[in-house]
């Protein structure tokens, strides 16, 4: 569906979920999102990585729930009518990323997307794809891969 | 196709026809003396060698994929099984089919190996299908449930054990060996009461109702089983018990000749989902009635609970059926081992025997189909590493053909696969000095089998530099192990300097669907496989003596070693009065895993827990309890060994 005969590079462009953790925006590539859904309970895996808020069934399936505020060193904070799921696919697996909010749907040139620099100093900063200034606006674009597989060892 | 690829399957080709030839021969023989014996008593042991060889025929062909041959060999078998239980005399005229039976079936082999156009073999199979179903005709006109079978019948035994049987000596064990005189123990299964005790029903095949009768008293009662699941059940638990190289077995999968229908296996998972769905309805629906009681006068409300509990157990023979439906001999995958064997064997200049035990032991098609790669892999290292060659086998004092034993058994509702070696053992010094570059720490020369089996499955990891030809190939430990555990099961290991090594592997016998005890620790919810539970016993935890780091509780005038799950599982509980401890293992291995309460026993479908980041040590899937929320399944045996082994090493594993 983006992929509309445009001429330039910089014209190109891709429609993102945004989501928002710990007040700061993130995007992800929409055509990875599966489905979103409101976050009821989320059953504790013992042992598993601190991250892993724990896991649940979606629409049949067993789903690992990754926090990610857990994920990115923020305070983890109570799961409220807000927060949402987003069941992302990652290669072969299905896993749900726990954020405070996500509402918003977006088109974003990749024209308009910077290498992340040094510039963002937090934790977050190495699970990021880019960076999109949109206007006065500023979201990020998540690494799923990072956010996914790089396991810090797992203090079980 | 690669050279190499080429190469490969030529040897393979050519060890099938010099089996085939063995067998052809055999076959020959055999016909030729039946000829002599026509209008005679034919002898059993010539007919069964025929069998046996037709029967074998069928097994190698259908691995190299000569589909003629297979059919010819199945029509030959089908047609002797009915000569052998005796429902088709053997006379000229069916001597001659077999004849050209055994013709036609060399022909397609040498047709194969000499390149030369397949030879039509429909006429022949047309003739023998004949001679299998005028059995088949024979038997529905005579089997009359008072004719041909076996006066054996099927008990349902209850034992209710009770503190004054208790201090009378009357456990569980001493029930079982009086079963054991009166008949055959098909199964038993510990279960929780309404009342909240346990009890235990056996699943009993006795010829003689009064010896069985005579039983009655000390908490046991009995009723027949129903009539239509006893007869296979018992079949079964028969060819269970066949010597391993016999065929009869395979009957019990293959069913009435010629009767049988092939079902794409997606069809049967679709069915078994189906049902899956089902019981969790069910359990929604029980939920329900539970919350509507009061509503609903208590006339509709027995009504409604009777039907509920009649749907339940509906629910559970459907299940059933379809399960048995899936159900393969695992022996599937071990006819290709001794071809795996002797091929390893012989390009590595190693003399090896490979016995199989058990290949009519069933078990559910997705779990062998996955099973495959790993039992090939855990042969193969058995070759490459555990048997050692002929001149070191010699100069230890060993005979100089190794043997591999490939066996299987069920337990209850688990199925036992061991791949033994009588090799070298593992070599524990060295096993240890590879294991810091793993990132896994072990006390100075203790490696218990825990920690071999945590070294030797990560990935990567090999004792020998260079991966040779044998071991060094497909998949590794590391697959292994998480196959087995990505299957609800458990790998362990056995090794012993110059005795050998062996490889267990426990899998539950099905997926889908299982019986389970549901348990509470805090806030938290879990289910337990009931097949793994041995009893369910209340502690007051007052009456927890601790010795050392360890609590114990005196039952039965024996300490059993209690772990509590919560602190295992990481889950913070208020104290209670009382506590519920589930009992796994038995005798000196026997733990018991405290939990807060025990909330009952449910029917739960089983879902698989794959993805890395919640596939954690102790936990073997995840089900639903009608609620939509997801519980936990925990896997005791690897919770309970962990704490074993705990105890045996100090406390390391805490480290």
């Amino acid at each position: 569906m983006t992929e509309k005969a445009l001429p330039a590079e910089s014209a190109k462009t891709q429609t993102y979920i945004v989501f928002v953790v710990a007040g700061t925006s993130y995007a992800v590539p929409s055509h990875l999102v599966q489905h979103m859904e409101m976050v009821e309970q989320v059953t504790p895996v013992p042992n598993a990585p601190r991250f892993v808020e724990g896991v649940v069934f979606s629409r049949g399936q067993v789903v690992p729930v990754i926090n990610l505020r857990a994920r990115f060193g923020f305070e983890r904070t109570t799961i409220n009518q807000r927060a949402r799921l987003l069941v992302i696919q990652h290669g072969s697996r299905n896993v749900g990323l726990l954020a405070d909010e996500a509402r918003e749907f977006l088109t974003i040139a990749d024209g308009s997307i910077q290498p992340p620099g040094d510039a963002i100093g937090n934790l977050s900063g190495s699970y990021l794809d880019g960076v999109a200034t949109l206007g006065q606006r500023i979201v990020l674009i998540l690494n799923i891969r990072e956010v996914v597989e790089s396991t810090p060892v797992a203090a079980a | 196709m690669t050279e190499q690829n080429q190469q490969f399957e030529s040897s393979f080709m050519d060890d099938y026809f010099a089996e085939a030839d063995e067998h052809l021969l055999s076959v020959r023989r055999c016909l030729l003396i039946l000829d002599g014996s026509v209008g005679a008593d034919v002898s059993p042991a010539v007919l069964e060698e025929l069998f046996r060889s037709c029967h074998s025929l069928k097994g190698i062909s259908a691995m190299v994929e000569l589909r003629e041959a297979e059919l010819l060999a199945h029509h030959m078998e089908s047609g002797l099984r009915a000569i052998r239980q005796g429902e088709v005399h053997l006379d000229a005229a069916s001597l001659d089919t077999l004849l050209a039976g055994a013709n036609a079936l060399e022909a397609v082999i040498v047709a194969r190996r000499e390149g030369l156009p397949m030879p039509s073999e429909a006429p022949v199979i047309a003739a023998l299908g004949t001679l299998a179903s005028s059995a088949s005709a024979v038997r529905s006109q005579t089997a009359t449930p008072s004719s041909a079978v076996a006066p054996t019948r099927g008990w349902f035994v209850k034992f209710v054990p009770s503190p004054e049987l208790v201090a009378r000596g009357v456990k569980v064990d001493a029930i079982r060996a009086r079963l054991l005189q009166v008949g055959k123990i098909l199964s038993v299964t510990p279960r929780v009461q309404a009342s909240g005790g346990i009890c235990f029903e056996f699943e009993v095949q006795a010829d003689d109702e009064a010896s069985l009768a005579a039983l009655i008293g000390d908490g046991i009662s009995y009723e027949p089983l129903p009539e239509i699941a006893a007869p296979a059940q018992s079949d079964a638990a028969a060819a269970s018990e066949e010597p391993s190289t016999s065929p009869r077995g395979w009957e019990v999968a293959a069913g009435a000749p010629g009767n049988f229908v092939r079902v794409d296996l997606a069809r049967l998972d679709d069915l078994m989902r189906i049902a899956g769905d089902l019981v969790v309805t069910r359990s929604r629906l029980e939920d329900t009635l539970h919350r509507v009681e009061r509503q609903v006068p208590a006339r509709e409300f027995r009504l409604l609970q009777e039907h509920e509990s009649l749907m339940e157990r509906q629910l559970r023979e459907l299940r059933d059926g379809i399960m048995r439906v899936r159900l393969v001999p695992v022996g599937e995958v071990f006819r290709r081992m001794p071809f795996v064997v002797r091929d390893l064997s012989r390009d590595s200049g190693k003399r090896v025997q490979l016995e199989i035990a058990g290949q009519s032991t069933e078990i559910d098609k997705f779990l062998i189909e996955r099973m495959m790669d790993p039992i090939l892999h855990l042969v193969r290292n058995a070759v490459g590493h555990g048997i050692e060659t002929v001149d070191r086998r010699v100069a230890a004092g060993k005979p100089p053909d190794g043997t591999i034993r490939l066996s299987a058994s069920t337990i209850g509702e688990s199925v036992i696969i061991e791949i033994a070696d009588d090799g070298a053992g593992i070599d524990l010094a060295a096993v240890a000095q590879r294991a810091p570059a793993k990132g896994i720490r072990t006390d100075e020369g203790a490696v218990d089998s825990r920690v071999l089996l945590d070294i030797i499955c990560a990935s990567g990891f090999s004792t020998r530099d260079e991966a040779d030809r044998i071991s060094g190939r497909g998949v590794g430990m590391d697959v292994v192990r998480g196959t087995v555990q990505e299957l609800g099961g458990t790998l362990e290991v056995d090794t012993e300097a110059g005795r050998g090594t062996t490889f267990t592997i426990t899998l539950p016998l099905t997926l889908a669907v299982i019986d389970a005890i549901i348990a509470q620790i805090g806030d938290q919810t879990f289910a337990v496989p009931q097949s793994a539970i041995q009893e369910i016993i209340e502690v007051d935890p007052g009456s927890l003596r601790s010795l050392e780091q360890n609590e114990l509780l005196t039952y039965r005038g024996r300490a059993l070693p209690i772990v509590r799950l919560g602190r295992l599982l990481h889950i913070s509980a208020a104290a209670r009065p009382r506590l519920h401890a589930i009992v796994v293992g038995t005798g000196l291995s026997a733990v018991g895993l405290l939990v807060d309460r025990v909330a009952g026993h449910r029917e739960i479908v089983v879902k698989t827990i794959a993805d890395p980041l919640i596939r954690v040590d102790g936990v073997s899937g995840a089900t639903e309890l009608g609620d939509g929320r997801l519980v936990l399944i925990l896997n005791v045996a690897a919770l309970s060994r962990g704490v074993r082994e705990r105890r045996r090493t100090g406390e390391r594993a805490l480290a």
